[in-house]
C-alpha cells in the first residue's frame, strides 16, 4: 500500500493545468482529474499517468482558460468593446460602411497595382548578395572645344587596368553584347549573346539550374543558356554538353553547353540568353582593341573592397589614366588625365538614373515611376478623404452619443481610440476586400499596361498590408475622432447646434478630393493629347504600309563595306522577286529606317577647328523617293547618274544651317579630309528620330566612302546593315507575310526573315508613354469611381438631414429641379474652386512632362474644359439621382417623422 | 431563445445528474453514464456539458466538504434546477407524444 501512495500524476502536467485554468475551476477539475488518476493507477502507473496527462490536455478547453492578469487590462477590454461597438455602428450604417469599404478597397487595389509597379522599377539588380559593393565603371572624355564623350560601355583595357593598379578593386566582371546568329544551315536565328568574364558568375546571383555549378564557363568553348532559351533551342531534353553552334565573326564554331542558368529575373538590368567566355575576345577584336582606350566595347563592373566608396578613388583612376595614355593632349596639350575620366556607378542605380548613359541594357525613366507612385498614392488619398468627410457629416448624429459618454466619464482619448476603431475596422476590412480586387484585376491590369508584374502573398507583403491597413486607418479616421471627441459637452445636452466650425474642413476636404479628380482627367487628357499629337503629326515622310526587311550579307563577306554591298546585292534580288507582285512598290534601301533608333553618328573637326556632328543616312537612289521624302533645293539622287553614286550628298535643313552653308548646292562638307563629294540637293527637314528630340544635322549619301575617309569619331546604335523597305498597297496584312516568305524562302532558305511595318516601329518609340498614359487612365477611372461614392454618400447624408426641409419646399409647391438646386447649392462652389485651383497645378506638372519632348502638342483649353464637364456631369448624375428620389417622398411622411 | 436549447449529450448527462441526486459530481456521472449507456465519455467532456448546463440554469452547484480522498481536493456536486427538470419533463412529453403516435400494426414484422 505504501508503494502504491507514491504513485503521482506527472508533476509537469499538474503544473500545465493550474498554470492555464481558471481559479474557480481548478479545485474540481483538478480534484476529479486525481481521483480517475488514484483508480487508474492501481492497475497501471504509467497508463494512468499517461491517461493523467490526455485528460489535462483535454480540460484545455477556452471555458476554463484563465483570462491572463494580463490581457484583463483596462486598455483591452476597452479596444474589445470599442471594435464591437464599432461593428455595432457600422453594421447599423450599411449603406455608409458598404460606400467606405468599397471606395477605399478600390483605392487600395489602385495603390497595391502601381505600387508593384513601381517597387519593380526601384528594386532592380537588387537580388544579388554582392549588389552594394558592384559598381559600373564609365569613361567621360570631355574637351575644351565642347565635345564630351560620356560612355557605360568601357574600352576593353579598362577592366584589366583597374585589376591591376586599383588595390581596392577585388575583382573586375565585363559583359560584352553582341549579335550572332545561332544554328548552322537552314532556319539560322538571330540573337544576341553576352560575352563575359568567367568570374560573372561568382558577383551576379543567377541561379545554375543545371550542369556546372562551380564554374558555369570552365573553357573558351562552352556556353551557358538560359532556362527558356533551353526550351527554345533543345526542346525537352537535356542541353547539358549539348552543342550550340555560334556564328561568330563571320565563322560558325561550337559551343558545348556547360550549364543552364535561370531566366533573367524580371527586375534585373542585365538581360542574358547566350552566355560565353571573355576568351573568345580574339575571336571578336583585332589585337589593338585589347589597348585601345578611344574604341568602347563592353559594360566594365568593378567589384570594390568592403567598405570602399567609389569616390575615393577618383585621384589613383588619374595617375593609372596618366600612366596608360600619359602625355598631353594632342588637341589643346592639358594633361590627358584631365580629359579622360574614369568613374563609378552603383550597380542598383543603373536602372533609374538619367544622368548616366545607357550600355548594352535598356533602363526605366525615374520620372515615370515618381509620377505613378504619386498618382497610386494620390487615388488613396481621396479614397480616405471619403471616409473623413462622410464620418464628420455624421458626427451629428453621433453626438448625444459622445454626450453620454462623456457623462459617464469618458476622455477625449477613450472617444478617440472609439472612433479610431471604427475606421480601423473598414480599414482591415477594405484591405481584405483590396488584395481580394487587386488578385483578380492583376491580369487585367498586366494586360492593358504590358506590365509583367506577380502579387505575392508572403510575409513580407502580409507585413506591409498590415502597415498599410494601420496607416488608412489611422489617417482617415483621426479627424473624425478629433472632431467627435472634441464636442463640449454642455452643447450637445442642450441640443445647440455644433456643426459651425468643422464645416470648413469637411468643404475643404471635398473640394481637395475634386480637385484630385480633376486634376486626375485632365492630366490623362494631356497625355493622351501629346500621345495623339506625337503619332499623328506630321513626320515629312510618308509611312503609310511600309514594310522594312533587315537584309543579309553573305556569310563570308568582311569588313563593313564588303557587307554593305553584299546586303545591297542580297535587295536587289529580293526586290525583283517581289515587284512581280502588283500590290508592292516604292523600293529603297537604306542603313537605317524610321522608328527605330541609333542611327549612325559621325564626328569630324571642322576647317575652323570646330568638332561638328552629323547623322549618316546610306541609302539606294530609290529610297528617299519611297518615303515621298520633298527637296527643298537642288536634285534628288537620280538613279542614272554615277556621279550621283559616287560622290552625290544630299543634306537636311537642320545640317545646312548646322554647317552655316547659305547656298549649299555645289560645295562640299566643311572638313579637310573628306573624300571627293558633293552636295547636290537639301531634303526638307524629316522628323527621323523620336519626336522627342529634335531634327538633327542629316547627310545622306548613296557612297558613304567619302565622308567616312574625314570623321573622328563613329557610333552606331543600329545595325549599319541595309534594310530594304517597300509600301504594300493591297488590304490584307497577312499577304504580305506570305509574299515575303516565300520570295525570301526562295532567295535564302538558310536565313531567318524579320520584317516590320514602319507605323508600327513609330509607335513603339511611344511604348513607354502609352503604357504610363494606360495605367493613369486606370487610376483616373477608379478614381472617378471612388469620388463618385463619396459624393453619393454625401447626397444621402444631406438628403437625410434636409428631409424635413425638403417636405416643407414641397408643401410650399417646390418642384424636383428647385430640390435639386438646394442640394447642388451644397456642392456648387467647392465645384468651382476645385476647377480653378486643378488648373495652375496641373498646367505647371503637365508642362513639366511635356518639356521633355522637342515636339508638343499645346496644353489648350480643351482638356479643362472636358474634365470640368465630366466632374460637372458626374456629380448632376449623382445628386439628380437622389434629388429625384428625395422629391418624390409624399411629404407627409417626410413631416411626421419625429 | 438561445441557450436554452437541450443537446442530446446534454440531456444525458442532465437525467444523470437528478438520477445521482445529491451525490452528483463529473467522476460519479462520468461513471454513471458508462455503466448506463456504455459510453466512454472524457471527464473533461462531463466538465463542460455540466458548464453549460449551468449557465443555462438547468443545475446548480455547491462545493461538497473536504475529504481525504483526491488529496483533499473539494467535489462540486450538481443538482437540478426547477428550469431543469422543466425541460427534462419538456424532452421527455415530447418524446414520449411521438412515441404513442407510432402506429400499433407490427413493426419489423411483415
Amino acid at each position: 500500500m505504501k508503494h502504491k501512495q507514491q504513485i503521482t500524476p506527472p508533476r509537469w502536467a499538474d503544473w500545465l493545468l493550474e498554470l492555464y485554468c481558471k481559479e474557480e475551476f481548478i479545485e474540481e477539475i483538478q480534484g476529479d482529474a486525481h481521483e480517475l488518476f488514484e483508480r487508474r493507477s492501481e492497475h497501471s502507473a504509467f497508463k494512468a499517468k499517461a491517461r493523467y496527462v490526455w485528460d489535462v490536455l483535454r480540460f484545455f478547453r477556452p471555458q476554463n482558460i484563465k483570462t491572463s492578469k494580463k490581457l484583463n487590462s483596462n486598455f483591452i477590454n476597452m479596444t474589445r468593446n470599442n471594435f464591437k461597438v464599432a461593428a455595432r455602428v457600422l453594421w447599423r450604417q450599411k449603406v455608409n460602411t458598404a460606400l467606405n469599404v468599397f471606395s477605399i478597397s478600390i483605392g487600395i487595389a489602385c495603390f497595391i497595382l502601381i505600387g508593384l509597379y513601381v517597387k519593380q522599377e526601384t528594386s532592380f539588380d537588387n537580388f544579388h548578395m554582392e549588389k552594394d559593393r558592384i559598381y559600373r565603371a564609365w569613361v567621360k572624355e570631355v574637351y575644351a572645344d565642347g565635345r564630351v564623350f560620356f560612355n557605360t560601355h568601357t574600352p576593353l583595357p579598362l577592366g584589366p587596368t583597374l585589376a591591376e593598379n586599383i588595390p581596392e578593386v577585388e575583382a573586375i566582371v565585363t559583359i560584352g553584347d553582341n549579335p550572332t546568329l545561332v544554328g548552322r544551315g537552314d532556319g539560322r536565328i538571330a540573337d544576341n549573346f553576352q560575352i563575359v568574364t568567367p568570374n560573372f558568375f561568382d558577383y551576379f546571383d543567377f541561379e545554375v539550374l543545371e550542369g556546372n555549378k562551380d564554374k558555369p564557363l570552365p573553357n573558351r568553348s562552352s556556353v551557358v543558356i538560359s532556362e527558356s532559351y533551353a526550351k527554345k533551342y533543345f526542346g525537352d531534353k537535356s542541353p547539358i554538353n549539348e552543342a550550340l553552334p555560334l556564328q561568330i565573326d563571320n565563322e560558325t564554331r561550337d559551343y558545348i553547353v556547360s550549364a543552364v542558368l535561370e531566366d533573367t529575373p524580371l527586375n534585373s538590368g542585365i538581360q542574358y540568353n547566350i552566355l560565353i567566355s571573355d576568351e573568345n575576345n580574339d575571336l571578336l577584336y583585332s589585337p589593338r582593341m585589347f589597348n585601345a582606350w578611344f574604341s568602347i566595347i563592353v559594360e566594365t563592373y568593378a567589384v570594390l573592397k568592403e567598405g570602399v566608396s567609389p569616390e575615393h578613388l577618383s585621384p589613383k583612376t588619374k595617375s593609372m589614366i596618366k600612366a596608360q595614355l600619359g602625355g598631353m593632349d594632342p588637341f589643346d596639350g592639358a594633361p590627358v588625365e584631365d580629359h579622360y575620366l574614369v568613374g563609378f556607378q552603383p550597380l542598383q542605380s543603373i536602372h533609374l538614373d538619367p544622368e548616366v548613359p545607357v550600355a548594352n541594357y535598356p533602363v526605366g525613366n525615374p520620372q515615370y515611376v515618381y509620377i505613378l507612385g504619386a498618382i497610386g498614392f494620390l487615388v488613396l488619398v481621396i479614397a480616405c478623404i471619403n471616409y473623413a468627410t462622410l464620418s464628420i457629416g455624421q458626427s451629428i448624429k453621433r453626438a448625444k452619443e459622445v454626450g453620454v459618454r462623456k457623462v459617464v466619464g469618458a476622455q477625449s482619448s477613450n472617444l478617440i481610440w472609439q472612433y479610431l476603431s471604427e475606421s480601423l475596422l473598414i480599414a482591415i476590412l477594405a484591405t481584405f476586400i483590396g488584395v481580394l480586387f487587386t488578385l483578380w484585376a492583376l491580369p487585367v491590369f498586366n494586360q492593358l499596361a504590358q506590365t509583367n508584374l506577380a502579387f505575392e502573398l508572403n510575409l513580407e507583403t502580409f507585413t506591409q498590408l498590415a502597415g498599410l491597413t494601420l496607416a488608412i486607418g489611422l489617417l482617415s479616421g483621426i479627424y473624425p475622432s478629433l472632431i467627435l471627441a472634441r464636442f463640449k459637452l454642455i452643447k450637445i445636452l442642450k441640443g445647440s447646434n455644433l456643426s459651425a466650425g468643422k464645416q470648413l474642413a469637411r468643404k475643404g476636404m471635398v473640394t481637395f478630393q475634386f480637385l484630385l479628380t480633376i486634376f486626375l482627367i485632365s492630366t490623362t487628357l494631356i497625355m493622351k493629347k501629346q500621345l495623339n499629337y506625337l503619332q499623328s503629326s506630321e513626320l515629312g515622310y510618308n509611312y503609310d504600309a511600309m514594310v522594312s526587311v533587315p537584309l543579309y550579307s553573305q556569310p563570308n563577306s568582311r569588313g563593313i563595306g564588303q557587307m554593305v554591298s553584299s546586303a545591297m546585292e542580297n535587295g536587289k534580288m529580293l526586290k525583283s522577286e517581289l515587284s512581280k507582285h502588283p500590290n508592292i512598290s516604292d523600293f529603297g534601301m537604306g542603313s537605317h529606317v524610321f522608328g527605330t533608333p541609333g542611327w549612325w553618328q559621325l564626328g569630324f573637326e571642322a576647317s575652323t577647328g570646330n568638332y561638328l556632328q552629323f547623322d549618316l543616312l546610306m541609302v539606294d537612289p530609290y529610297y528617299l523617293d519611297a518615303f515621298k521624302i520633298e527637296m527643298l533645293e537642288g536634285v534628288g539622287f537620280d538613279p542614272a547618274l554615277d556621279i550621283h553614286k559616287t560622290q552625290g550628298v544630299i543634306l537636311n535643313q537642320a545640317a545646312v544651317e548646322y554647317f552655316g552653308f547659305d547656298n549649299p548646292i555645289g560645295k562640299k562638307l566643311p572638313g579637310n579630309d573628306f573624300g571627293d563629294h558633293q552636295i547636290i540637293g537639301v531634303a526638307k527637314d524629316f522628323n527621323y528620330e523620336s519626336l522627342r528630340e529634335s531634327v538633327q544635322p542629316l547627310v545622306i549619301v548613296q557612297n558613304p566612302i567619302p565622308i567616312l575617309d574625314g570623321i573622328m569619331d563613329t557610333n552606331s546604335g543600329d545595325s549599319v546593315i541595309p534594310k530594304l523597305v517597300f509600301r504594300y498597297s493591297g488590304n490584307s496584312l497577312a499577304e504580305v507575310g506570305m509574299v515575303l516568305e516565300k520570295a525570301w524562302g526562295g532567295l535564302f532558305p538558310g536565313e531567318e526573315l524579320n520584317f516590320h511595318f514602319v507605323e508600327q516601329n513609330l509607335q513603339n518609340q511611344y511604348e513607354n508613354e502609352a503604357r504610363v498614359n494606360k495605367i493613369v487612365t486606370i487610376a483616373t477611372v477608379l478614381s472617378i469611381l471612388i469620388a463618385s461614392f463619396g459624393l453619393l454618400g454625401l447626397t444621402i447624408l444631406m438628403v437625410n438631414t434636409k428631409v424635413k426641409e425638403i417636405g416643407i419646399r414641397k408643401v410650399l409647391g417646390a418642384t424636383p429641379k428647385t430640390i435639386l438646386g438646394i442640394l447642388l447649392s451644397q456642392f456648387t462652389w467647392q465645384l468651382v474652386i476645385a476647377m480653378l485651383l486643378s488648373i495652375p497645378v496641373t498646367w505647371y506638372l503637365m508642362s513639366q512632362w511635356l518639356s521633355d519632348f522637342a515636339y508638343r502638342t499645346a496644353i489648350g483649353v480643351d482638356p479643362f474644359l472636358l474634365s470640368a464637364g465630366l466632374t460637372m456631369a458626374l456629380v448632376l448624375i449623382v445628386i439628380g439621382f437622389h434629388a429625384v428620389r428625395a422629391s418624390k417622398i409624399n411629404p407627409v411622411k417626410a413631416l411626421r417623422v419625429e | 431563445m438561445k441557450g436554452t436549447y437541450l443537446g442530446e449529450f446534454e440531456e444525458l448527462v442532465l437525467l444523470t445528474v437528478g438520477a445521482l441526486h445529491p451525490q452528483a459530481y463529473g467522476v460519479a456521472i462520468m461513471d454513471e453514464i458508462k455503466e448506463e449507456t456504455g459510453r466512454s465519455v472524457n471527464i473533461s467532456a462531463i466538465h463542460s456539458a455540466l458548464r453549460r448546463l449551468d449557465e443555462k440554469g438547468f443545475v446548480r452547484s455547491e462545493m461538497g466538504g473536504a475529504t481525504n480522498e483526491r488529496g483533499g481536493r473539494r467535489k462540486r456536486f450538481f443538482e437540478l434546477t426547477a428550469f431543469g427538470k422543466k425541460a427534462l419533463d419538456e424532452a421527455q412529453s415530447v418524446r414520449m407524444k411521438l412515441y404513442n403516435r407510432i402506429p400499433d400494426i407490427s413493426i419489423g414484422q411483415s
